[in-house]
């Protein structure tokens, strides 16, 4: 149980490095900000965003466990682990090659076409509903880089007990979240905009080469507990 | 200062140009500096002053380009609001 509530940890913590969102909500933030909103508006619109990303997550992870379920009720089979091994690695190499793109600022390897839309709505947010729907949207368009850590994560809550999938659920949520709601706290408290976003930029690099590090420490570590040691002991080697 | 009779050509020539407005560059210079919660009166006067400094730079000008307007707006801003000059700059580049 402890090691699959750490993979579930670890998998999150690679799910908070990834910055869409946090982009988003800097972004966000500017423009209500910049356009004279009071504080306790600002607040709302943040907490809104915050929360429809919160929920996205539980309910994206919620549904791969779900589906995942369906086929291995039995339990998790090495192929599936192989193949989540393969996916978290794949995209290790794709994400410290390819995550940001090469222009000055903190512009992602997203769709150029979803990126304009999110870039565009996230300006003209006013409401917090919108600000809530926006959140839901940035997981969405993030999904790309997502998928593997929530992969690896939903094959971890199978085996746990149901009333423990529900703890996992939530921890892979909260952490996901952690580096959000960091930033969230650090508008809410008064931090200038340019401050967070010279941080960002200065160090994006290093949070590339420690996403794509973490995913490929997750997956060679996953292919040698799941599959090589799983294949030795149905082989009678150990 | 009134409008300057100049078109601004927009960025990637998809959308039509249009006349330099005052008004317009003056809002968003104000919003980048409110944006790093600099003081209301010190917004509206940096934002004038940027404003000033860009008209006078379009005096010799047919037409710019919308790249062009904000290259200058920045380098102005650069110099009465260094933190602002950096949002105003890489506002585009977020996403």
């Amino acid at each position: 149980m402890i090691n699959s509530f750490a993979i579930i940890a670890f998998a999150a913590l690679i799910h908070a490095s990834f910055q869409l969102s946090v982009s988003m909500l800097t972004l966000m933030s500017g423009h209500a900000i910049g356009s004279k909103s009071s504080h306790a508006k600002l607040l709302r619109l943040t907490n809104a965003f915050s929360l429809g990303v919160a929920i996205m997550t539980l309910l994206s992870l919620s549904f791969i466990a779900f589906t995942l379920q369906q086929y291995f009720s039995g339990g998790v089979p090495a192929v599936a682990w192989a193949s989540a091994c393969g996916l978290l690695i794949g995209l290790g190499v794709a994400v410290w090659v390819f995550y940001y793109r090469r222009d000055s600022g903190t512009t992602l390897w997203i769709p150029r076409g979803m990126a304009r839309y999110l870039s565009d709505r996230t300006k003209h947010t006013k409401q917090s509903a919108e600000a809530f729907g926006l959140g839901m949207s940035s997981v969405v368009g993030e999904l790309i880089f997502i998928f593997a850590p929530m992969a690896v994560s939903a094959l971890a809550l199978l085996q746990l007990d149901p009333g423990m999938q529900i703890v996992g659920i939530a921890l892979y949520t909260f952490i996901s979240l952690l580096s959000l709601l960091i930033v969230n706290a650090l508008i809410g408290s008064g931090h200038k905009l340019s401050h967070i976003q010279k941080w960002r930029e200065n160090n994006k690099r290093f949070l590339q080469f420690a996403a794509g590090s973490g995913l490929l420490i997750l997956g060679f570590y996953l292919y040698v507990d799941k599959v090589v040691a799983a294949s030795a002991l149905s082989g009678g080697v150990l | 200062m009134a409008d300057k009779a100049i078109n601004i050509i927009k960025r990637g020539g998809r959308r039509a140009s249009e006349p330099f407005q005052r008004q317009k560059l003056h809002a968003s210079v104000r919003a980048a500096c409110l944006s790093v919660r600099s003081p209301d009166g010190l917004a509206e006067s940096t934002a004038n002053k940027v404003c000033d400094a860009v008209i006078m730079w379009l005096e010799t000008k047919p037409e710019v380009t919308s790249a062009d307007l904000r290259r200058k707006a920045t380098e102005t801003l650069e110099s009465f609001h260094p933190e602002a000059a950096y949002l105003y700059k890489h506002h585009r580049l977020v996403i």
